[in-house]
């Protein structure tokens, strides 16, 4: 299920990046209309799923992506073993 | 539909924060109780598909483009609590590491796409019978409605702020219509996920589900 799951979101990542990487949400068309622009309060490492200076890099692009998703897949697995692990004590400290 | 910094005042920052606050107390120290180690993996391997599968940008219309959210599968084979905990995770990493939704809007994107993007659809597919015609309608259901409740809810938060000179007469209709087409979408996936995991694999949809206990008899999925 793991495999399937990584080799499945690794498809989406180059499908993301390849042919569906253009970005246009309804409230980004919104505050375009009414003029209404971001403020940032924090400069994030890679704006725009991109790495800076190497904007339209696809490849670049790609390996952020399945890296990123890999990243994502260890913290939930990180969270969960934490989170289980709580349970596992509290079942220790009730014997 | 992540609400980048700058677009909602603090007022409805803090509101929103509070809400998710609240939620996430409830949701970890549910996890806490509850969680088992088939479930882990599961939750890791759909919360990187759908941080993924929000990489995917299709066109709808007007020149906007929608991604799907992935909360009501995250909602249906985890439980409401266990898909506010995965959305959490991927919104957290696309603010912090991509600028896709704000630090200080990550509220409201919690309460948007990780608490109402995920109960709805939840409750929604609880309430029908645990046949596979009503789990396939249900999951259809549950992914439309929690769509487009979770952008008529942005619409509002946008309305709602000073930001936005319009105010919600415009922000709501705006955002839920659109919503409405990539609902279909979200819908359509998550049915077909169901369908696939009801042939494939329908333990994991039998798996306990990090969720609120009144809720926990409604969800067993018999032999279908």
């Amino acid at each position: 299920m793991l495999l399937i799951g990584v080799i499945i979101s690794i498809i989406f990542v180059i499908i993301g990046c390849v042919w569906l990487s253009v970005s246009m949400e309804t409230l980004d068309k919104i505050a375009e209309e009414l003029g209404v622009s971001e403020i940032s309060i924090w400069n994030p490492p890679l704006p725009e799923y991109e790495v800076p200076g190497f904007e339209g890099n696809l490849a670049i692009n790609i390996v952020i992506g399945i890296l990123f998703t890999l990243f994502t897949l260890s913290v939930t697995f990180s969270v969960g073993k934490i989170l289980k692990k709580k349970v596992d004590m509290r079942k220790v400290d009730n014997f | 539909m992540h609400i980048p910094d700058g677009f909602l005042d603090l007022k409805i920052c803090s509101i929103t924060y509070i809400i998710a606050i609240i939620f996430w107390f409830f949701a970890f120290k549910r996890a806490k109780e509850t969680l088992t180690d088939k479930q882990i993996p599961l939750m890791a391997v759909l919360t990187a598909m759908f941080f993924a599968a929000q990489m995917m940008n299709y066109p709808i219309i007007g020149g906007t483009t929608a991604h799907l959210l992935g909360s009501p599968i995250l909602a249906i084979t985890l439980g409401p609590y266990g898909g506010l905990i995965s959305m959490t995770i991927i919104l957290l990493i696309q603010a912090f590491f991509f600028g896709d939704g704000g630090l200080t809007t990550l509220g409201a994107n919690v309460l948007n796409m990780g608490i109402i993007g995920v109960f709805i659809p939840y409750l929604i597919w609880v309430a029908f019978p645990k046949n596979k015609k009503g789990i396939l309608i249900g999951a259809f259901l549950g992914a439309f409605t929690g769509d487009v409740l979770a952008a008529i809810s942005a619409g509002f938060e946008l309305g709602f702020s000073t930001k936005f000179l319009y105010g919600v007469s415009i922000s709501v209709p705006a955002m839920g219509l659109h919503h409405s087409i990539i609902g279909v979408g979200e819908g359509i996936v998550t049915s077909i996920m169901i369908l696939i995991l009801i042939k494939y694999r329908p333990d994991l949809l039998n798996l306990p589900k990090i969720s609120p206990k009144w809720l926990t008899k409604f969800e067993l999925v018999k032999e279908v």
